[in-house]
């Protein structure tokens, strides 16, 4: 187990592609890995203290991470706990493993995440489990875990996986969606535009376009796209 | 000055085929041995090494509007660095490359020349802002005609020195270099939603047919006497069965002629040269048309050669972007409908066991082979096929059946029976695919200090380390394809600018454009103009551009 705390606060973002694989390597490795402050190429040690404690595969990260950026990024196994907040980009291209964060998390939380399972206590940003900038699928599997309120675009391009929002959501849930799960605990905006597939379902409130058709299963649509998704209230 | 010291030299130009040669450069020229000092020259030994001259792509969309836009679209194609900032500029780009990043590549595969085949005159300021920003190459922008209300005037006036008269005036305006014209009438019926079927179409609001469209034009274009021909994407492009629009419109050069080169030109025929009714039973047409090139003496066609991969569809052919985002369902940007033409963008993938991507990509390499060397250009319709990276590896298909072989079974297997790719025996020598990526082009073009290594001529040479006297073009495929891929030195302009892939000089080439105003009375034409601009975007006096807001034009005068 590695626990990493920063030393200073940020004056610009940090992006440290940080993952369970860090804690097999020796103390000396991981104050060498390479991160960007800024521009600038710096080695980890430089911001943070790192302590080591056991073998197992795990990234204790104490205090405010709320600017450090791609967290957990296409990690494959192990666990990752943030005792506070996260910066954006965490758990990007996960395939495996836990992450868990005891704060709020920032936008693009598990975008196009393949598997494994994020679990945030606090709030999270926009963009959960989306397709990065011009790419055609989002998260294809695993599952994310909202303990708080979600902001816009929820799992746009989704194929698979599930999303669990326990407070509210904002605008644009499931826009062309394909497959996979969508759960909104509170109440949202619009839901399912251009969706294809899947299921998106609701507790609270929401605004439906006009382009899904009701029937037992709920609602499906989108017939603009020939969809077959289905949005339920639960 | 440059001394190449015995080098192998393929030289289609000037006949010269796998001769050991020295070569001699002098103020960014090849000279006779007599005019330099053998001890001030850079002496570079080439021996066993083949000594070409630099490669000229006559069909890229390398600048303009739509590749900007194409560049907005697509951020997935931006995250491939290529290069940091540092000594040189920045550039990224998967296929879908930067200003600079065409420039360098093209440098690396010894490149040095490229066309931007398609600006619509309105926009060619900013065609021009993004050329002089791609460093390495020479390069030039062919203006499009085949839509533009002004030119559907003149053709139904009947009147030819009208018509000369506007397109002297539109090419010096946009610093053209040529005449293109892209789906002649589909894109103004493209204005109202349509498209044009056949060449004896109406087109919507004028009483003119693609047939005629294309016909005025060469006649124009001929009586003007620009270097390059018009350079022609035909009506129906990706639709199947339109093969035989194709070759209607390639007869249509009957009865021109120039002793020079060719009268008609006709671009990425790939994408139009598929047989059958419809994506089910689409097939080849490329036998049908190679055979009718290779009758005739006045007619160039390029390949426009699908590379399996990603790509990204542009061009001024707005109606079939359309019909192709339709079947795709992938992202479309449609463009430049209220000018001169139209435009439209959408991202493209070439997989190989898709059955009609298969088909492209054999039907490109048909046209290669089936088509004399001395008609058939090799390209790519960068950004369309592919990328033009990879010309090596066309290079290397055409010579070499054990490759195609090898590769046609990767493929769908549908291309067994829906092209001859198969059973093609023809490999083409060395000699053929330097004169098709070298000579060719530049003769097409117009180009005469181009694309070869006779005295006078630019002296744009590529060096790769690859001794054609010692090498198996049938067998030894892959040593072939890596050595074109990166050029040992590139030579541009008599400097060293490449040496062994990586970059060592930053230089910026000139930008060609044609000036044919003395060979017509510009006053025929300039009132219809002045009626034309009361009702257009701009005014009259800010249309065009200047000569002095180019980094380094060459003026090409036509007398």
């Amino acid at each position: 187990m590695i626990i990493i705390k920063p030393k200073i606060d940020f004056e610009v973002c940090v992006e440290a592609e940080l993952t369970p694989e860090l804690a097999t390597k020796s103390i000396e490795e991981v104050k060498k890995f390479k991160v960007y402050y800024g521009n600038r190429i710096v080695e980890l040690g430089e911001l943070f203290e790192i302590r080591k404690e056991g073998d197992d595969k795990k990234l204790v990260l104490e205090g405010d991470f709320s600017r450090v950026k791609w967290i957990g990024t296409k990690m494959v196994d192990g666990e990752i706990v943030v005792k506070g907040s996260v910066g954006a980009n965490c758990g990007a291209f996960m395939k495996g493993g836990r992450i868990l964060v005891e704060g709020n998390a920032d936008d693009w939380l598990g975008i196009e995440m393949a598997g494994g399972e994020i679990i945030v206590k606090g709030n999270a940003g926009n963009l959960i489990g989306c397709a990065y900038y011009g790419d055609a699928v989002g998260m294809t599997g695993g599952r994310i875990v909202i303990e708080g309120n979600a902001g816009n675009y929820i799992g746009e391009k989704m194929n698979g996986g599930e999303i669990i929002i326990k407070g509210n959501a904002g605008d644009f849930i499931g826009t062309e969606m394909r497959a996979g799960v969508i759960e909104i605990h509170g109440s949202c905006g619009f839901v399912g535009g251009d969706m294809r597939g899947g299921e998106i379902r609701i507790k609270g409130s929401f605004e439906l376009l006009p382009t899904f058709r009701k029937t037992e299963k709920g609602w499906v649509g989108d017939v603009n796209v020939k969809g077959e998704g289905v949005i339920k209230q639960i | 000055m440059l001394w190449i010291k015995n080098g192998i030299v393929v030289d289609p130009k000037n006949k010269i085929n796998l001769e050991k040669m020295d070569i001699f450069v002098k103020n960014g020229k090849i000279v006779p041995e007599s005019e330099i000092k053998k001890g001030d020259c850079r002496v570079i030994d080439a021996s066993g090494k083949l000594v070409v001259a630099g490669g000229v792509d006559m069909h890229a969309h390398i600048a303009g509007g739509k590749i900007n836009t194409g560049r907005t679209m697509r951020p997935e194609e931006m995250r491939v660095v290529r290069n940091i900032a540092g000594k040189f500029r920045a550039s990224v780009g998967r296929v879908l490359l930067t200003a600079p990043a065409i420039g360098y590549e093209y440098a690396k595969m010894g490149y040095t020349t490229s066309f931007e085949a398609a600006t619509p005159p309105v926009s060619s300021l900013h065609t021009h802002e993004e050329l002089d920003s791609i460093p390495m190459i020479d390069k030039a922008a062919l203006p499009v005609f085949g839509n533009w209300h002004l030119v559907f005037k003149c053709i139904e006036e009947k009147n030819i020195e009208k018509l000369k008269a506007l397109l002297a005036w539109a090419i010096e305006r946009s610093k053209g270099f040529g005449v293109k014209v892209v789906n002649p009438g589909g894109v103004e019926a493209w204005m109202y939603g349509g498209n044009v079927k056949n060449l004896d179409d109406q087109v919507p609001g004028f009483g003119v047919t693609p047939r005629e469209i294309i016909t005025w034009l060469i006649r124009a274009n001929e009586g003007l006497g620009l270097p390059h021909s018009v350079h022609l994407h035909c009506n129906n492009l990706g639709v199947p069965g339109n093969y035989q629009t194709t070759i209607e419109s390639i007869k249509l050069a009957k009865g021109f002629k120039n002793e020079k080169r060719q009268v008609l030109h006709v671009t990425h025929v790939q994408f139009n040269a598929y047989s059958g009714s419809s994506w089910r039973d689409f097939g080849s047409g490329a036998a049908e048309i190679a055979k009718v090139v290779n009758s005739m003496d006045n007619v160039t066609i390029d390949m426009g050669q699908p590379i399996f991969g990603h790509a990204t569809a542009m061009t001024g052919d707005a109606p079939f972007q359309f019909t192709l985002h339709k079947l795709l369902g992938a992202r479309w940007s449609n463009k430049d409908t209220e000018v001169e033409t139209g435009a439209g963008i959408v991202p493209i993938g070439y997989l190989p066991n898709n059955p009609v991507h298969a088909v492209q990509w054999a039907i490109g390499l048909e046209l290669g082979l089936l088509t004399e060397s001395d008609k058939v250009a090799l390209t790519t319709d960068y950004p369309n096929g592919g990328p033009f990276t990879e010309y090596p590896y066309i290079m290397a298909m055409l010579m070499s059946k054990k490759m195609r072989e090898g590769e046609l079974k990767k493929v769908h297997q549908y291309v067994q029976k829906a092209t001859n790719l198969p059973s093609i025996d023809v490999e083409k020598t060395l000699y053929e695919v330097i004169h098709m990526t070298r000579s060719l082009p530049a003769r097409i073009l117009g180009l005469e200090n181009k694309g070869h290594l006779g005295i006078g001529a630019d002296a744009d040479i590529a060096i790769y380390n690859l001794n054609p006297l010692e090498t198996d073009f049938s067998n030894e495929f892959e040593k072939v394809y890596k050595a074109f891929k990166v050029a040992e030195f590139t030579i541009k302009g008599g400097e060293v600018i490449v040496r062994n892939g990586e970059l060592l000089k930053e230089v910026y080439g000139r930008t060609f454009w044609v000036d044919a105003r003395k060979k017509v009375d510009l006053e025929v034409v300039m009132q219809d103009v002045k009626n034309y601009f009361q009702y257009y975007s701009l005014q009259l006096s800010n249309y065009g551009v200047e000569e002095r807001w180019l980094k380094k034009p060459e003026r090409l005068e036509v007398v």
